[in-house]
């Protein structure tokens, strides 16, 4: 009864911090009381699941963190949220995000902001986006693990900065049915958790085929990966790109990347410079595929079926006043009005074969820039094994930083423009837009780097790996492997 | 209504009686608001400009009152404006593409498995009570693609003679409007699943002549067609109130899109009836026109002969005038006349010096003039992009091949056979096809095949010239006498209790002259009264019960006979002698037929005997 009582307060302070933090809302008593009466109050026994808001649940109101969808509740549970109840995890509660998803500091949410447990000088840092509600739940151990969704880095620039794992499988190894789309076409679920090793424990529980999601990777592709011909060795070929070599890299960034490179070195593995020439154009490129397709996915918000919807005078031909404009232009924070603005605009008739078109065309060049550097061939591709020089050079893996800078404060998050802001997401989008494996291991500072930082600050550094298309099992390897290398 | 018009009237007139059924359950759409938003430029497509639905048959009485009234007013001026518009012609071409949407027959919409509203289901549906989540736009929701739907739309293309393409891809077109959940339709505007297929048309589909420049047949290209979403019903309840069911959003629908190659208002009107009648023939499509299973949209330009017009192109057409679109004709009536009233204005508008501009046009049924809806600079970007939920929609050939080799004849055959192995003429062989969904002509091969059966070897050994005879006969009865039974009393064919065997029946008894024509028409008269199939009284019996059977008089009976009826009447007789009135030879005829017991007297041979008796008889 004792530790009833000591589970209840703790769960009730979390969901506090929940509510505080989030702005979202509760918790499953079944499945606490269940996990009570066994006597075993770890949030690792319990395996607590937080659910990023842009996941539909039916037990808990599901809002995008948009005010067009307040007060809206799913009639039906997400396929992924339905596979963790199936394997025994609780959800106990949604967590904050940038409205649909779009941002990298959680900051752009009608329910506010959320704040990165860490801070700096007193000021709290910002926790990364947009998954930034999941990945403080999981920092601050209020949830064992978290989902989060990865469109262009959602869920590895917040763990980078909250000091936590962050994975974005393969695009359509996890169902997207239930999630709400933002960019369909390089939205992921993604997953938080404090270890590689609980963070591949749900990635196996979810990586099912899902007939409901048009783009779930059929069987026969399923199996076509796991068939896919390599020969690893026991080293490992790790390619570090050039470009991602760029003078904004803070040092300590630096450093904490450079050691874990040496790191590898040192226990045999062999570190190959490689180019991958489009990065630089991929932030461009993102920035006009991703509001093009939000702009689309996200017409579909009218108040007329569901969500908010603004009363009169909305949609009274006398007050000339067209449709719904008013209910769009009231439910929507200012970011998605941005983003939808900017989307109509490359989509429009004018304007399409100079961005829409030309982003699609680099796109399909990074994606081009990764197949040329990977050993293992893109199981999507049939065509062309042999177009790319492979006289055994490919990688098996590339590590870059996740995020060129420490997390900065709100305070400084609220001097930066947009494009500033959009900078975090520079070495997070290429891997979406090729629809690439990536994971963020946090690389703790050593003293001597981080002298200078507070004890407050998160003293950690992201470090990302990316595989090819499909081999995210060797994605999780190497990052336990570099877990591993920090001791833990 | 007589059997003449309906042979004219469209395939949805073929049932006269409509009253044994319901209206079918399909409201009118957002008329006030779709005025509200033209009146503010703001239409954002097709969905917005639809007309209420007019009941045809009331729509065409009204437009032929109209009609009357106008002439009248005009006077005797209506000959010299003909002669106006026909110098006009000569000087100026006309040019129209056509674009017909149609909706699919299938079980279930096209991207979920909600089942598909079906049209003409006697009682109306629920609204909203056939939506899947994704229907209804629900966050969260994903497409999928139900591959059933694309059996109807490849036959359909097949039909057209269209290339299947074996990749075509999925677009969103966006438009903001309630009718629609998503915000876009999802449709295949970058790359449709069939390209560059034919429509031909012979004089019997309503070509004019000058069309036809003396030849057969005229073709038409069909550029492509691709398969869309419909959007959801909207039924407009006050002043400021909707209601919208989304039963039918989603639903499956093929657009059929032409080359800019029609030249004249009928042969636009012939295009679309002939595309309605091989979609049903096909089964791609089971609802018409004015039952709002099929909408056009047509493209009209006109340019000097011999010039390049404006030079523009169309579909790779070049050389042609500047064009203008009318929206949601919902008649081949309103394809017709919508074509007529903007030729005119195009021409009025260039012989004044004016210039063309390229806009969207509306048409109200009725009028003498399309009205401007919007221009250019009103024109709703509809930001199209692939759909990347959507895989490329990828179609064997074997598909294609297995379901061109299944392919229900086309009108076009059907309406080659009844000429040539029925013997019909083809007017009345198009009048077949044309009621009645073309359910007259499985009931013509089976009254044929019945009769064929029941006269066996008696008939001789040409089978061709056989069944050509016994289907000259057959056809003119069901057409004709039935028809003609069907007009008067306001039956339906559906309704009707008369069978095939029946028919067959009639047409073997009098091939072999065991019934007189009177008879046979007495006969069916009886049959049709019937009140159902299930009562027995077949033909044999009522001739056996009447006695009807002709029992063939000897001469001397036929003298006899004829020698009462001159004796009755001197006067007749001196008019057929005396003042030459052979006509009145068959007064005497019919006399002897009246006279004579039911069934025992042949026409031929009376008046035979007349004639010989009355030949020898002295007229004082």
């Amino acid at each position: 009864m004792l530790s009833a009582r000591f589970c209840w307060r703790r769960a009730s302070r979390s969901l506090q911090s929940t509510v505080r933090h989030n702005g979202t809302t509760p918790i499953l008593l079944g499945a606490l009381n269940a996990a009570i009466s066994r006597y075993d109050t770890s949030s690792e026994a319990l395996k607590t699941i937080a659910i990023k808001d842009n996941i539909v649940t039916k037990d808990l109101p599901t809002t995008a963190a948009s005010g067009i969808l307040a007060g809206y509740t799913s009639p039906f549970d997400a396929t992924v949220v339905k596979l963790l109840r199936h394997n025994g995890y609780s959800i106990i509660s949604k967590t904050n995000l940038d409205e649909f998803g779009m941002g990298s500091h959680t900051k752009h949410s009608a329910a506010g902001p959320t704040l990165n447990p860490y801070s700096r000088g007193g000021v709290r840092l910002s926790p990364g986006g947009s998954s930034g509600g999941s990945a403080v739940e999981v920092a601050a151990g209020q949830s064992w693990a978290a989902l989060g969704t990865d469109t262009g880095g959602s869920v590895r620039l917040p763990a980078a900065y909250t000091g936590t794992v962050g994975f974005k499988p393969s695009y359509g190894l996890l169902s997207r049915w239930g999630v709400i789309q933002y960019a369909n076409s390089l939205d992921t679920v993604g997953i938080l958790a404090k270890t590689v090793r609980d963070v591949r424990n749900i990635f196996s529980d979810l990586n099912k085929y899902d007939e409901q999601d048009p783009t779930s990777l059929p069987p026969s592709i399923r199996n076509r990966i796991s068939t896919n011909p390599h020969h690893r060795s026991s080293t490992l070929r790790v390619g570090i790109p050039t470009e991602y070599n760029i003078t904004e890299l803070h040092p300590l960034v630096r450093s904490a990347y450079t050691r874990t490179l040496q790191h590898l070195q040192s226990a045999g593995h062999k570190i190959a410079p490689i180019s991958l020439p489009t990065t630089k154009e991929a932030l461009s490129t993102y920035y006009v595929l991703a509001p093009a397709e939000a702009s689309s996915n996200l017409a579909k918000y009218d108040g007329v079926r569901y969500g908010q919807r603004t009363r009169d005078p909305d949609s009274l031909p006398k007050e000339n006043l067209p449709l719904y404009a008013k209910t769009r232009g009231e439910g929507f924070g200012e970011e998605v009005r941005r983003r939808i603005l900017l989307g109509a605009y490359t989509l429009s008739s004018e304007s399409m074969d100079n961005y829409f078109i030309q982003a699609q065309k680099v796109r399909r060049l990074v994606q081009r820039d990764f197949d040329s550097v990977f050993a293992l061939r893109n199981p999507l591709l049939d065509d062309h094994v042999d177009r790319y020089a492979r006289d055994g050079q490919g990688v098996d893996v590339i590590v870059t930083p996740t995020a060129p800078t420490l997390p900065v404060t709100v305070e400084e998050v609220k001097q930066q423009s947009s494009i500033e802001s959009y900078m975090n997401d520079v070495f997070t989008v290429p891997a979406s837009l090729a629809g690439l494996p990536a994971i963020s291991v946090p690389i703790r500072l050593v003293d001597e780097e981080a002298a200078d930082l507070e004890e407050t600050d998160v003293r950690s550094v992201g470090v990302q790996i990316l595989g090819q298309f499909g081999d995210d099992e060797n994605v999780l390897n190497v990052a336990r492997l570099i877990e591993e290398q920090q001791g833990r | 209504m007589s059997v003449s018009r309906l042979r004219y009237a469209p395939l949805h007139l073929s049932r006269p009686s409509t009253g044994h059924l319901p209206a079918t359950p399909r409201y009118p759409r957002a008329c006030i608001v779709a005025k509200w938003l033209q009146s503010r430029n703001l239409t954002t497509g097709h969905h917005l400009a639809r007309e209420e639905a007019i009941p045809l048959r009331k729509h065409l009485k009204d437009e032929a009152k109209r009609k009357k009234t106008e002439s009248k007013a005009l006077g005797g001026s209506g000959v010299a404006k003909n002669q106006k518009i026909d110098a006009r012609l000569k000087k100026w071409e006309l040019t129209v593409g056509i674009e017909i949407h149609a909706e699919l027959n299938t079980a279930c919409k096209l991207f979920s498995n909600a089942p598909a509203e079906a049209r003409g289901v006697q009682h109306a549906i629920t609204p909203n009570s056939r939506v899947a989540l994704f229907d209804a736009a629900i966050p969260g929701t994903q497409p999928a693609f139900q591959v059933a739907t694309l059996l109807p739309a490849l036959r359909a293309a097949i039909a057209l003679g269209c290339e299947v393409q074996r990749t075509s891809y999925w677009d969103r077109k966006h438009y903001f409007h309630w009718d629609q959940p998503n915000g876009y339709q999802i449709t295949q505007y970058y790359r449709p699943f069939a390209k560059d297929g034919l429509l031909v048309l012979r004089a019997s589909d309503g070509v004019p002549a000058s069309d036809l420049n003396g030849a057969e047949t005229l073709a038409i290209g069909i550029k492509q067609i691709q398969m869309e979403q419909d959007t959801a019903k909207t039924t407009n309840l006050g002043s400021s109130m909707y209601h919208i069911d989304l039963n039918r959003a989603g639903m499956p629908l093929v657009e059929i899109i032409t080359l800019p190659h029609i030249h004249s208002p009928q042969t636009a009107a012939a295009v679309v009836r002939k595309i309605q009648s091989i979609l049903k023939a096909v089964d791609a499509c089971v609802t018409g026109l004015e039952l709002g299973g099929l909408r056009a949209d047509v493209n009209v330009s006109v340019r000097q002969r011999g010039t390049d017009g404006t030079r523009a192109s169309y579909s790779g057409v070049g050389g042609l005038g500047q064009r203008t679109e009318i929206k949601n004709l919902s008649s081949f009536k309103a394809v017709e006349d919508a074509i007529i009233a903007e030729r005119d204005r195009q021409i009025d508008l260039l012989e004044g010096g004016g210039v063309i501009a390229g806009e969207t046009r509306g048409w109200t049924l009725g009028a003498t003039e399309t009205t401007r809806l919007r221009g250019k600079e009103g024109e709703v970007d509809y930001r199209y992009m692939p759909d990347a939920d959507l895989h490329p929609l990828v179609i064997g050939k074997d598909l294609v091949e297995h379901l061109r080799q299944r392919l229900p004849a086309l009108p076009g055959e059907v309406e080659a056979e009844l000429e040539q192995s029925y013997g019909l003429t083809q007017k009345d062989a198009k009048t077949f096809l044309d009621l009645d969904d073309g359910d007259r002509v499985d009931y013509l091969e089976a009254a044929v095949a019945h009769t064929l059966s029941k006269l066996g070897k008696s008939l001789g050994s040409n089978e061709y010239e056989n069944q050509r005879k016994v289907g000259k006969l057959a056809g003119n009865w069901i057409l004709h006498e039935l028809g003609g039974l069907l007009a008067t009393q306001q039956r339906s064919w559906a309704d009707m209790a008369v069978t095939s065997q029946d028919i067959g029946d009639i047409v073997a008894l009098l091939h072999e002259k065991q019934i007189t024509m009177r008879v046979a028409k007495q006969i069916l008269a009886d049959l049709f009264e019937r009140e159902s199939i299930t009562e027995t009284s077949t033909v044999e019996q009522l001739v056996n019960a009447g006695n009807l059977r002709l029992r063939p008089l000897t001469e001397h009976e036929y003298e006899e006979l004829a020698q009462g009826i001159i004796d009755d009447s001197p006067d007749m007789v001196k008019a057929v002698k005396g003042k030459g009135q052979k006509g009145k030879i068959m007064w005497f005829v019919g006399q002897m037929v009246r006279r004579g017991e039911e069934g025992t007297v042949e026409p031929e041979k009376a008046k035979k005997v007349v004639e010989r008796l009355i030949g020898s008889v002295e007229v004082s």
